[in-house]
């Protein structure tokens, strides 16, 4: 092995071990230290530990070159991290007590816990054993690596699917109890994490699931494909009849905590999708979108509370279509100066407008009229008038009886579908290719006579509107408003939905709120990392796969022909039979 | 050549704005000082306080006047570099205090405490540059500013990870106590530490940008990065060099600010980081002497303006909203003179 490869390894190996020291010093280590992956062998700290040196060693390998030197590297990079955390975990061990009053987290606990004291070995020899664990994993990863690309998908698949029956544990467990299948889960789930043998199923039915999905899918593409268009049409109307059918009896097979997580979701699609038509198609960056949800949630309380200034106690529907005017009309007030901002000024206003409305919410200069710090209590729910009783009670067919929190799930969806079809009519208009051409280069759109001013201002009301109604709907659900929930942070975990997603990527924005809203629900000790993951995601979309997770094609196209040589062929996007400028990729 | 008077909508309303503005200001600043709320010794404390906090603001905004000049981007983690510095200069501050080093030798424990922070911000600010933005060079615009959101969020709360959740108290200088006599004003000491630290090291930073050989390659990386590399100049490094003269000075000004205010907790770059932007573009980023300035104006303004504006009108609390008040300024400033009091129009 020569020099080169050697160098790389090592310095790999020493990025891995960084990240492994990282992980435990931010506290995420020992926080999952009392999670089972599989009882009594496996936790989900370690594995969380290990997992830097899994994927070093899947990268060394990636390159081509003699099976022994692939090989080689990874075990070298393994080698490496362990080598480095072995060390700092013996300097940890040495400086003990004195060491926490800089590094809290390194309490007693966590690093017995690291040294493997239930074992009987001591410090030492619990640190080194370090050396030999990362080397296994990173061999593993290396190993993976190298395996055909059919095999590899499969183990990736299973080792993917143990870990989400992990991390759905504490809600599995009771919903299966629930549905009176005591044994099952009394066969799959120890007192904590699964058992040796439900875990190896998990893992089988995982790599099957992952070697044959994507060929069926793929098959089924090519047969619909090949089919008429009345077929197609059909199997597409099936498909988004499945689809809301399954959404609509959501609840009952989630359970109550559940659908309140999905409640949470639901606001941040709905925001996402606002926020998508002024980032994702416009190309407007907006990191001040909280002030539009406040905005919404205020107005409303304003209008239906009968204990606010106005004290008029308007019913919810009808305060709605005065707030989402209001809101619009907010939007464009706050649009029209700024217009003329290059992107990067526009985002640091607009920032500026979602802090002085947070400044303003709670200050007492304004308590008269929005309750200073207390907010606007009494707003009353969207079904029910009567602001005694805790939220609305409804009756739907099928479901049955809805009430409390969960009384706001149907109507948000309902919100969020609509939105969904706002921008997606939008999106192949005029609108939505004017806005594409401004996104792409400003001077041009204007010089073809797209007109810059009208179609930004017309992205920020839009946006405005949307993020209006996300609060209105807050304001009922929660029955008051209080200016803690409108901080920067919304603006930018609606951000970092919409960037994970995909920008300008209507799936993309579903799938993001599930990932960065749903999966942390899943995760309790995970609420204090919550933002950690968030700024690292941002960092990591950005540089790894700025098209996001769903791209939406056209935007891939763009990303890619500014960032690498070789930009995929383009899927044309679906849908626009009838409008053959919309599936044009520009440039 | 001048440009025929035209009507626009955007022009007639953005000139409305601002006639109320005036009118406003001067209608309040007079019904103020009328009402004789504040004596004259008021009002010069108020003006100290808001030199004190202004060379603050200057010192985190040279950062992202060095940045943007070299990148044309707003490196908005830099508030949280600077959150780094000020923890570091506590933890060395709390060991110098406990070994009493500290209060034998302040002045070598205070120099001690800036050059950790300062090493300490130095290395983080790098490190994100060469991790975060290096990557993404040649991608457009809004992609590094989104990077930057993350990495904000990232480093904030990776501090709060080492370090615990809850405020720290900073080390007592004994020293630092009462007043001290500058030019005829008792000047609080801390004030008088802060304001004396960011001369120097901003008379440092004048002879390195315009003296060295060093600084003159970052001058030229500004003017135009393709043609600096023609000339020979290794524009990675020097992109390097400034976020690390940024992170000293970013640094240096956490450690200050932790001592005046004698606290540190992991969120205090964010609004401190938003102020210092707002100050550089208020001088005209990418300028260096325009940082300082408008550092010193943001700073003076915000401690006058919300005594000035509001008290007269017996608004409750008006310095509840201080932080509103410089986001205004922010606002108008983008709006009205985007390229600020000091730079030119882009463009030329």
């Amino acid at each position: 092995m020569n020099g080169r490869y050697l160098r790389s390894a090592i310095l790999t190996g020493l990025v891995a071990g960084v990240a492994m020291i990282y992980l435990v010093l931010v506290g995420i280590v020992g926080v999952f230290a009392e999670r089972n992956v599989i009882t009594g062998y496996l936790t989900l700290g370690r594995m969380m530990l290990l997992i830097p040196a899994l994927v070093a060693g899947y990268r060394i390998a990636s390159g081509d070159g003699p099976f022994t030197r692939r090989v080689g590297s990874a075990v070298l990079v393994g080698a490496a991290a362990g080598l480095l955390f072995a060390g700092f975990l013996l300097a940890a061990v040495a400086l003990s007590p004195d060491i926490r009053d800089v590094f809290n987290r390194l309490s007693q606990k966590t690093l017995d816990y690291l040294t493997f004291t239930e074992l009987g070995l001591g410090s030492t020899a619990g640190s080194a054993l370090y050396v030999v664990l990362g080397l296994v994993m990173a061999l593993i990863g290396g190993l993976v690596r190298i395996t055909p690309p059919r095999t590899r998908r499969a183990l990736i698949g299973g080792f993917a699917a143990v870990v989400l029956m992990t991390m759905l544990e504490q809600f599995l467990r009771p919903r299966l109890l629930d549905f009176g299948w005591h044994d099952f889960e009394n066969w799959l789930y120890t007192s904590h994490g699964l058992t040796p043998v439900s875990a190896a199923v998990v893992f089988l039915v995982g790599s099957l699931g992952a070697l044959f999905w994507p060929d069926a899918r793929a098959k089924t593409r090519t047969q619909l494909a090949a089919a008429s268009p009345s077929t197609r049409k059909a199997v597409r109307w099936a498909a988004l009849l499945v689809v809301i059918l399954f959404v609509y009896t959501l609840p009952i097979i989630a359970g109550s905590f559940m659908t309140q997580v999905l409640v949470l979701v639901g606001f941040y699609i709905l925001l996402g999708l606002g926020l998508n038509i002024v980032v994702g198609y416009a190309g407007l960056l907006d990191l001040g979108y909280v002030a539009f949800y406040a905005v919404g949630a205020y107005f409303t309380a304003l209008l239906t509370s009968p204990t606010s200034a106005l004290g008029w106690g308007l019913s919810f529907w009808i305060a709605l279509p005065i707030v989402i005017g209001l809101s619009a009309g907010v939007g464009l007030l706050i649009g029209a100066p700024v217009l003329r901002l290059r992107g990067d000024y526009l985002a640091i206003v607009t920032l500026g407008f979602g802090e002085i409305a947070r400044v303003l919410l709670g200050s007492d200069a304004l308590k008269p009229w929005l309750g200073g710090p207390t907010g606007i209590l009494s707003v009353p729910s969207m079904i029910d008038m009567d602001p005694i009783r805790d939220g609305s009670q409804y009756t739907l067919p099928i479901v049955g009886e809805v009430s409390g929190p969960l009384a706001t799930y149907y109507p948000l969806i309902g919100f969020c579908l609509l939105a969904a079809f706002v921008a997606y009519r939008l999106k192949y208009s005029r609108t939505g290719r004017a806005w594409n051409a401004m996104r792409e280069d400003e001077d041009v759109a204007q010089a073809t006579g797209v007109s810059i001013v009208n179609y930004k201002l017309l992205a920020f009301a839009m946006g405005a509107a949307v993020g209006c109604v996300g609060g209105a709907i807050y304001a009922t659900h929660l029955l008051s408003v209080v200016p803690g929930g409108f901080t920067l942070i919304v603006s930018i975990t609606v951000l970092a939905v919409v960037v994970l997603g995909g920008m300008g990527s209507i799936p993309g924005v579903v799938v993001g709120a599930l990932a960065l809203i749903g999966l942390p629900e899943l995760l309790r000790e995970f609420a204090e990392y919550r933002l950690l993951v968030y700024g690292a995601v941002l960092v990591l979309v950005m540089i790894l796969r700025p098209e996001g997770l769903v791209p939406d094609a056209q935007r891939r196209a763009e990303l890619q022909e500014s960032h690498g040589p070789d930009p995929e062929p383009i899927d044309r996007p679906r849908g626009v039979a009838g409008d053959p400028l919309a599936g044009e990729v520009v440039g | 050549m001048r440009r025929p008077f035209r009507f626009s909508t955007l022009g007639i309303i953005q000139t409305v704005i601002a006639l109320a503005i005036v009118v406003g200001v001067t209608v309040s600043a007079i019904h103020t000082i009328n009402g004789g709320l504040l004596s004259p010794d008021d009002w010069r404390d108020l003006f100290v306080y808001g030199i004190s906090q202004g060379s603050l603001y200057a010192l985190i905004a040279l950062g992202y006047t060095l940045v943007y000049g070299v990148l044309l981007m707003i490196n908005f983690a830099h508030g949280d570099v600077y959150m780094f510095g000020a923890f570091t200069g506590f933890f060395v501050g709390d060991y110098l205090a406990s070994s009493e080093f500290l209060d034998t030798n302040p002045i070598v424990a205070l120099v001690v405490m800036l050059a950790a922070g300062a090493v300490t911000s130095l290395v983080v600010a790098v490190l994100l540059e060469r991790i975060a933005y290096r990557p993404l060079r040649r991608a457009p615009r809004l992609v590094p500013l989104i990077t930057a959101i993350g990495a904000s969020l990232f480093i904030s709360n990776t501090a709060r990870g080492f370090y615990g959740d809850g405020v720290k108290a900073y080390p007592h200088f004994e020293m630092l106590e009462g007043r001290i006599d500058l030019l005829g004003i008792p000047v609080l000491k801390g004030h008088a530490l802060v304001i004396a630290s960011a001369v120097i090291l901003m008379a440092v930073l004048w002879w390195f940008v315009n003296r060295t050989r060093t600084g003159r390659a970052m001058r030229a990386v500004s003017e135009d990065k393709d043609t600096a590399s023609l000339m020979g100049i290794d524009v990675d490094r020097i992109i390097s060099i400034t976020f690390a003269v940024g992170g000293a000075l970013a640094g240096a000004a956490g450690v200050l600010y932790a001592i005046v205010y004698n606290q540190v907790i992991w969120s205090m770059g964010f609004i401190p980081g938003i102020k210092a932007f707002t100050a550089a573009v208020l001088g005209g980023i990418g300028n260096i002497f325009g940082a300082m300035l408008g550092g010193l104006m943001l700073g003076i303004l915000e401690s006058v303006a919300p005594v000035l504006l509001l008290q007269g009108w017996g608004v409750p609390s008006p310095n509840q909203l201080r932080d509103a008040i410089a986001f205004t300024v922010l606002v108008l400033v983008l709006i009205f003179r985007p390229y600020g009091l000091l730079g030119r129009p882009e463009g030329k």
